[in-house]
């Protein structure tokens, strides 16, 4: 795609956005000239990326990233963080990102039934600053130790504040259940069935 | 929380739901992850991946550091390609500032990027044959891998951690033989190349241990969005090199290598082709690159030259000034991409002025490839999600972050 060509694109689908989706939402263009769209709240912003994967204008299939930002010095509204949703369409090769405003005590909404690639990287945002997703299959910690206390990507935490642990984490299979043949194991299981999770 | 009764039986000789645990430090993961597998014999039937053991806070620092210090940490993503990873974070900052780079540059950077897209590929294929037990393929691969890092180590003085790019520029020019070198390099590196499908493409123990297994097919590449190699192994045109083009790419001549099947063979046969069409488009470079400035002339980030900081006062305070204090980027927010060797490396900044990053996130494709990995193992014998892990070339620096 030539550089004229693909400016043409970004120019249709900034249109698009703004004559149907941004009526009474926000609309912004980032440094690189992306369209970024802010959804009301999070629940709003699952029905964002579900209609952008349905309209034909922006054909959007494909998730590049999802992540998020704090909010602690209240430049982007009222509430602390941010929920970025970073997505792409493969056949018209644009990108839009979506951002919806969540609070401490709120909890943002899975997009993991819709894309199953979301599932980690809803799991890195609630370690890293614990925004808890509703409706995730397997909300755990990921980067950090299941045991670690704080949310380190939060601006409060300090950066050199360390947590170490002497020993490894108990051997079990993640969120998943063990399926566990009653007939032969009689009840006895090896190992770690499943984990608390983090509460 | 402690594990529920540890009974072991003679019942346990005959479970079906043996538990299984790979890693994290197993010569066969080549970096520290862990999968944990719920095995019925030799057919891994569940799987979990635990990650985080290498993770070392790289977006918090990217909060706490300038963005002219943060450049070493991304040598420490994906070590294998470091220099990728320098001119992925040069390109979003200066995409922050709205600074294009010269000409020059930007083949320097083209240039940079191809090699060490061949390095990340020559490990790949080197080492998933080295674990299938195909030792050949190692020696003869390594020999180049050896060239490149020496070629890398007279651009920048460094082998592995470059740190090669600055934001507005590059810390050297070329030097003066490297131009002579490449084009022998790319002379030479495709006979081991023809040396190497000789040896594994049509061997029959290599296709029984690579045909069909580990199969990320289409569907599951989108649903997991990974990116690079494995994903257009499945069969999904996809490379932002041409679809979403930066620096002088469009003015460069390559194919796009596409899969069907998504098994561990076509990943191998897309890994060698796409190392050819990086050397086709070294060639080019090596054709086109012209002369003229190395550095852009724009005063927020241009580092003065040595001989003046010695000698003049102002050009010392200018120099102080941007290493002490760093540069000031303007408020604002980019999601740059490139294609890294294993796919789409994205760097997310959002600034509110000053010289450090609001937030520094770094999109790898590590992360959403071992997520696809999680699924895609299960199903499979024990010794062929080795083969699989191979094959996703999953760097655990890039991974944890």
């Amino acid at each position: 795609m030539n550089r004229a060509a693909f400016i043409l694109e970004q120019g249709k689908v900034a249109g698009r956005l703004m004559e149907k989706y941004a009526k009474d939402r926000r609309l912004e263009a980032d440094r690189n000239n992306e369209p970024v769209l802010w959804a009301r709240d999070a629940k709003d912003a699952k029905i964002l990326v579900k209609s952008f994967m349905l309209d034909d204008h922006f054909k959007i299939d494909f998730l590049s990233d999802v992540t998020a930002y704090d909010n602690q010095d209240g430049e982007d509204g009222e509430k602390r963080f941010i929920v970025v949703y970073q997505l792409y369409s493969l056949e018209k090769h644009i990108r839009i990102r979506v951002k919806a405003a969540v609070d401490l005590n709120e909890s943002a909404e899975t997009i993991s039934d819709i894309i199953p690639g979301a599932n980690w990287l809803e799991r890195e945002i609630f370690d890293l600053y614990g925004i808890k997703f509703n409706g995730h299959p397997n909300l755990r910690r990921i980067m950090m130790d299941e045991r670690f206390e704080g949310h380190p990507l939060r601006k409060e935490y300090p950066i050199k504040q360390r947590m170490g642990f002497k020993d490894n984490i108990d051997f079990h299979l993640g969120g998943h259940d063990l399926k566990v043949d009653s007939n032969l194991l009689e009840g006895q299981v090896t190992g770690n069935a499943l984990p608390e999770g983090d509460k | 929380m402690s594990p529920k009764t540890n009974v072991h039986t003679l019942q346990d000789f005959y479970n079906p739901n043996v538990l299984l645990n790979l890693g994290p430090s197993h010569p066969a993961t080549h970096g520290t992850l862990r999968v944990m597998c719920r095995v019925n014999g030799e057919t891994i039937e569940d799987a979990a991946c635990e990650i985080g053991y290498l993770h070392r806070g790289i977006e918090k620092l990217g909060e706490t550091k300038t963005y002219h210090q943060w450049m070493v940490y991304t040598d420490r993503l994906n070590y294998c390609s470091a220099l990728n990873n320098n001119i992925a974070y040069a390109m979003a900052v200066e995409n922050l500032m709205n600074i294009t780079p010269t000409e020059r540059c930007q083949y320097i950077r083209v240039i940079c990027m191809e090699l060490s897209r061949i390095i990340d590929h020559v490990i790949c294929v080197a080492i998933n044959a080295l674990d299938l037990g195909a030792m050949t393929v190692f020696w003869l691969l390594y020999h180049w891998r050896e060239e490149a890092y020496t070629m890398i180590e007279s651009m920048c003085g460094m082998r592995l951690t470059t740190t090669y790019a600055r934001i507005g520029g590059m810390s050297y020019d070329l030097p003066d033989n490297l131009l002579e070198r490449l084009w022998k390099f790319c002379d030479e590196m495709p006979k081991a190349l023809d040396e190497v499908e000789g040896l594994l493409t049509s061997n029959r123990i290599w296709i029984d241990r690579t045909r069909g297994v580990g199969i990320i097919n289409k569907e599951d590449a989108l649903k997991y969005a990974i990116t690079g190699p494995c994903l257009r192994a499945a069969g999904v045109d996809h490379d932002l090199r041409r679809d979403r083009p930066y620096y002088v790419y469009p003015e460069l001549d390559f194919d796009v290598v596409v899969g069907s099947n998504g098994d561990v063979y076509d990943r191998y046969l897309i890994r060698l082709e796409e190392m050819r069409q990086s050397i086709r488009i070294l060639k080019q470079c090596h054709d086109k690159i012209p002369m003229g400035p190395l550095w852009v002339n724009d005063k927020r980030v241009l580092i003065p030259e040595k001989m003046d900081v010695y000698t003049k006062m102002e050009v010392l305070i200018h120099h102080f000034k941007i290493f002490m204090e760093g540069i000031d980027v303007p408020p604002g927010e980019a999601f740059t991409c490139v294609e890294g060797p294993n796919g789409e490396l994205g760097f997310y900044i959002v600034s509110r002025g000053g010289p450090k990053a609001w937030r520094m996130r770094v999109k790898s494709p590590s992360f959403m490839l071992f997520q696809a990995f999680e699924q895609s193992v299960k199903g499979g014998k024990i010794p062929d999600a080795v083969a699989h892990l191979g094959s996703v070339n999953i760097f655990a620096g890039e991974l944890d972050r």
